[in-house]
């Protein structure tokens, strides 16, 4: 399918309505975790399958140990966030999340899928409310542990050929902890996204 | 449409649908109680409407799940728990005949926010998915999986990890000795005289030799220490946060495993040695290939100096210049 990219004003209505999100979720996320949080301004990109891996990695960093955490969103918007997490102590996540329990393998993947989640929800319905729709979520899943990010990236078969991905990293104050999560969107949800974003413009 | 008789469809099919619903308030106070969580757990949603969850199932690990419903509250947003990392929410029965290792019901999880018109969330409903049947067959697969994976990294004859994987190891224990500064000793060691074995007393003898040989070094190494069969015989041992004295010690250790004791075959007590060539980690070693090289230099000088001894890496001692 040939898509048309999104023109200035439909660009910079997007990155609006990205940094709105950003800085509803950022409250939302301070509350749950009892920290300061910071959400970087979130980047924008319109890529071809076969720029992925490499616009990733130029976001993310080329990264020797990633962990990742993969959640699907649907109904107005259809896509996959992916939740990458390139430094994060169990223990730090454990402290996070107020586990107070012995750590191992299962408690540690399921504080990665929680904040996951957490991430993927407030930045999504961040999103989501600020375009005035609602978004439903399928449950979180494990990609990889420890893994390199290049592996990670093109283990996965590709089906689309072009793809909206917005990109946010996010950290925790006085912790090492830091994550970046992509939004994919591809297709149909392209086009669906560019008459929400000129219903969007046309509000104001 | 619905009369007298005729029952409110969506109150019947929440009540009496084949997974669990429960919905709590801020306070975790139950406010609905369906059927498949009250036939599951012997209580009926009469006596538990108003009561506090926690009161009522002392076992639900609290501080967690009062946790992660207040964040529920917070970000207005679903929240899931998967029995792959948490088996189960609630310790239930199941209903099917064990194959074994399942006690009880496993259960996924969705906590969903139920908002009311001014958009704040007033309640949590739990939905309780009974999967038990998935997690078995995925057991089964994990097992099937974990056992072919061992029968393509050992060796069939003497049961030790084959050249292969004990590379691949050392491999991954060289980068991360490196990434975490700790140390790293190499022992490559081949059995004395090996061909002579074979020569007159059978290939069969030599693969006992070869059987007792792996056997013995194993059971004299630590759960740390991994044991390979490098070649026909020769064996690679890699002893992660070890240093070049522990491997000396433990190079000694192997050595006398095999000498202390010969090798019975049929009537024969055969006389088995082996020789050990030992190096660490340094700061100017360049990969892994590096250390059993080494490794083997000092095992060729173990073999010069009479066998039957182990000898550490020298950079200075006489190198052998071409391979055997």
């Amino acid at each position: 399918m040939n898509i048309e990219p999104y023109t200035e004003d439909q660009t910079d209505a997007l990155q609006e309505v990205a940094n709105i999100a950003m800085g509803q979720a950022g409250d939302s996320l301070a509350r749950i975790l009892d920290n300061f949080v910071t959400l970087s301004v979130p980047r924008i990109r319109q890529i071809a399958a076969q720029e992925l891996v490499d616009t990733v990695i130029a976001m993310v960093g080329d990264e020797d140990e990633v962990s990742a955490v993969r959640q699907a969103f649907y109904n107005s918007l259809r896509g996959e966030a992916i939740v990458i997490f390139t430094q994060s102590g169990a223990d730090e996540l454990a402290e996070l999340l107020g586990y107070d329990c012995e750590l191992d393998d299962n408690i540690e993947q399921e504080l990665l899928l929680e904040i996951g989640n957490l991430l993927v929800g407030a930045i999504l319905n961040g999103i989501s409310e600020t375009l005035g729709t609602e978004l439903g979520f399928s449950a979180p899943s494990l990609m990889a542990e420890h893994s390199p990010l290049r592996q990670v990236l093109t283990a996965n078969r590709l089906s689309w050929q072009h793809a909206l991905l917005l990109e946010v990293n996010f950290s925790v104050e006085r912790h090492r902890f830091k994550s970046h999560l992509l939004m994919f969107m591809t297709g149909e949800t392209i086009e669906t996204l560019r008459d929400i974003l000129d219903d969007f413009m046309d509000e104001f | 449409m619905p009369d007298d008789k005729t029952p409110n469809l969506l109150d019947f099919i929440v009540d009496r649908t084949h997974a669990g619903i429960f919905v709590v308030d801020r306070d975790m106070q139950v406010v609905l109680w369906n059927q498949f969580m009250e036939m599951h757990s012997g209580r009926k949603a009469e006596e538990l409407l108003g009561k506090n969850l926690f009161d009522e199932f002392p076992e639900l690990p609290r501080k967690w799940l009062t946790r992660k419903v207040k964040n529920v509250f917070i970000l207005k947003n679903f929240s899931f728990t998967s029995w792959e990392q948490r088996p189960y929410l609630f310790r239930f029965p199941h209903n099917r005949p064990v194959t074994g290792g399942v006690d009880c019901m496993r259960q996924d999880c969705t906590l969903m926010p139920v908002k009311n018109t001014a958009g704040e969330v007033e309640y949590v409903c739990f939905t309780l998915f009974d999967v038990t049947d998935t997690s078995i067959y995925q057991q089964q697969l994990q097992a099937l999986t974990r056992e072919l994976r061992e029968v393509s990294n050992r060796d069939g004859l003497t049961r030790l990890y084959n050249r292969r994987y004990i590379e691949e190891t050392l491999c991954r224990e060289f980068k991360r000795a490196r990434r975490h500064a700790q140390p790293l000793t190499v022992v490559l060691s081949d059995i004395d005289h090996f061909k002579q074995v074979n020569d007159f007393h059978g290939h069969l003898a030599g693969d006992e030799v070869l059987r007792v040989v792996s056997h013995r070094l194993l059971d004299s190494l630590r759960d740390t220490d991994i044991l390979g069969r490098y070649g026909g015989e020769e064996f690679l041992i890699v002893l992660p946060n070890t240093g070049i004295e522990g491997g000396k010690v433990l190079g000694e250790r192997l050595r006398q495993a095999i000498e202390s004791e010969p090798v019975n075959i049929d009537d024969t007590r055969l006389e088995v040695h082996i020789s050990l060539g030992i190096t660490e980690l340094r700061e100017d070693s360049f990969d892994y290939e590096q250390l059993i090289g080494e490794a083997d230099q000092a095992l060729y000088r173990a073999k010069e100096a009479g066998r039957n001894r182990a000898m550490v890496y020298a950079p200075s001692a006489p190198q052998r210049l071409t391979e055997p």
